[in-house]
């Protein structure tokens, strides 16, 4: 695959309608910029308008000013070959784990001759073989997510779209989730734009972390994170380098959190 | 202490015991208010010629089956009743998921027609039965058409809000998937709107009922609101009861086969988790 540019944000700007009528600013001359097969993790505090950007990236809002691009051309509407996996559950609750896996290459038109073999592939990559006629009712939080990532994956996405995947789920599931997640994409070779509040997380997943001010976001700093791959997220956190980058980027994070924090004071109505 | 659960077989017979104990009231229940009805009016005190008995019901029945209606055989007239309000069940249901999905996904259309919707809705729908009758005659067309006036509106606008109420996430994880805006209609919105129309079904199976009979009642040739107002005529209360009766077992049969197809369409929801231990 070749290397070079794949995502960029070029002074984007987006504001937002409050419900009480006014208008809310969430990102202020975004500029950043993605290579190809790269995974990136956008950290900030809560609020900034992190997922914002995602949602821009995806097609499902158009940015107020500046340009959102990919592989060079400004994304106008959903594109196809952009994958994206949910903060919360975003299963079809009335299809079974094979329709779900399977929706998306149905959506496509492919023939179900083509594309079952390959459901059976993806299900049993992501550990759920035997779970395939259960509705998403019948499963836990974190199979649920399995789900939503063959859902995503299937469809071979170039570019990686994550909105704090896993934030809804315990401490423990969360972690196994990462190294599945990390053991999935190494095969893969997508470009991952990963949004988290998580700090850990972020490290431990991404070749890049981009911090974000409290909003409306602009990139605070963007730190490269040179821990050597394959990574093992539930053991890296312990190492002694980790530490030491945690412990950076949380010096900047920190002041960013701060005023996000200090303002929800100010006004606790807003949001 | 020592963990001592119920056994599975005490479980069950503690719950075999207590559904005997609610049916058998249910049923003392039943025999103490026909019970009552029967004595007082053998005994006269309620005038047997003005409110019936349990009895007369029962006999008029017999007669109705063994040797016909005044108007005909009784299976031809309940089974008349039964075909309007089925067909304008069916018509009612239909038109309205597609007005009612078809107008919450296309907010222009919906506001264009939104006052003519809620003038429509607002004109008393039993009246249209005159109007019917006059349009279309004696038969059992007029009695479709007020049945369907009756089922479509409960339907259509429970298809409408169960539309809008359509999960926006889910809309948006379908689109990224590569959805159509038709395949995001019957495969996103649709189902997901399944619910509240089902249950709008249940009650407007006995607003399809009442179409039928309040049709008969302007003006018919056959049916069992027809029997109803000829009982009436005769002053004969027990007719009524019994063209009640016959009307209760459709209409409890119906919601039966309402209640299974729900289960059908619905099977992917979660079940309610009901009985714990006792």
């Amino acid at each position: 695959m070749s290397k070079g540019v794949h995502v960029k944000f070029s002074n984007v700007s987006k504001r937002f309608r409050t419900p009480k009528g006014d208008w809310y600013q969430a990102l202020k001359e975004l500029n950043f910029e993605i290579q190809r097969g790269e995974f990136v993790a956008l950290v900030g505090p809560t609020g900034c308008g992190k997922s914002t950007a995602l949602t821009l990236l995806a097609g499902l809002e158009q940015s107020s000013i500046g340009e959102v691009s990919v592989d060079g051309t400004a994304v106008k509407d959903i594109d196809i070959r952009t994958g994206f996996v949910f903060q919360h559950d975003a299963t079809f609750p009335w299809m079974s784990v094979a329709n779900n896996v399977g929706a998306g290459p149905k959506f496509r038109g492919l023939d179900p001759k083509e594309y079952r073999p390959l459901v059976q592939k993806w299900i049993a990559k992501v550990g759920l073989v035997g779970f395939e006629k259960h509705y998403p009712h019948q499963l836990s939080g974190g199979m649920k997510k399995r789900v939503a990532l063959a859902q995503a994956l299937i469809n071979e996405p170039q570019l990686l779209l994550m909105d704090e995947p896993f934030s809804a789920l315990d401490v423990q599931t969360r972690s196994i989730m990462t190294d599945e997640l990390m053991a999935l994409w190494e095969t893969t070779g997508s470009t991952v734009l990963f949004v988290t509040h998580d700090l850990e997380e972020a490290i431990a997943l991404a070749d890049r972390v981009i911090v974000l001010t409290a909003g409306p976001a602009q990139v605070k700093a963007d730190f490269k994170i040179e821990l050597a791959r394959p990574r093992k997220a539930r053991e890296i956190r312990f190492t002694e380098e980790f530490l030491k980058i945690y412990q950076n980027i949380w010096e900047v994070l920190r002041d960013e959190v701060d005023i996000a924090y200090q303002r929800q004071l100010i006004a606790p109505s807003e949001k | 202490m020592v963990e001592d659960f119920l056994s599975d077989a005490e479980i069950k017979r503690k719950q075999t015991k207590h559904r005997i104990n609610v049916h058998s009231l249910q049923l003392a229940v039943a025999v103490a208010l026909l019970g009552s009805w029967q004595i007082l009016a053998d005994k006269k005190i309620l005038d047997p010629f003005f409110y019936g008995r349990p009895s007369g019901v029962m006999h008029q029945l017999g007669v109705w089956i063994q040797h016909g209606t005044s108007i005909g055989s009784i299976w031809v007239n309940a089974w008349v009743t039964l075909y309007e309000a089925t067909y304008g069940f069916l018509a009612g249901v239909i038109l309205g998921i597609i007005f009612g999905v078809f107008l919450a996904r296309n907010p222009t259309a919906a506001e264009i027609f939104a006052p003519y919707i809620k003038v429509s809705n607002s004109i008393p729908r039993v009246v249209l039965g005159s109007i019917f009758v006059l349009w279309l005659g004696l038969g059992s067309i007029s009695k479709v058409a007020l049945a369907f006036v009756l089922v479509f509106f409960p339907v259509f606008f429970n298809a409408f809000q169960g539309t809008r109420e359509a999960d926006n996430k889910l809309i948006a994880n379908a689109r990224l998937l590569g959805a159509s805006k038709r395949q995001v209609t019957t495969k996103i919105v649709f189902p997901s709107a399944l619910s509240w129309i089902t249950a709008s079904m249940h009650v407007s199976f006995g607003f399809a009922l009442i179409g039928a009979i309040v049709g008969e009642f302007l003006g018919a040739q056959r049916g069992l609101g027809l029997l109803i107002a000829t009982a009436q005529g005769n002053f004969n209360p027990n007719g009524v009861y019994a063209a009640m009766l016959l009307i209760a077992i459709m209409a409890l049969t119906a919601e039966w086969l309402i209640t299974k197809l729900e289960d059908r369409l619905l099977k992917w929801r979660p079940t309610q988790v009901s009985g714990t231990e006792h």
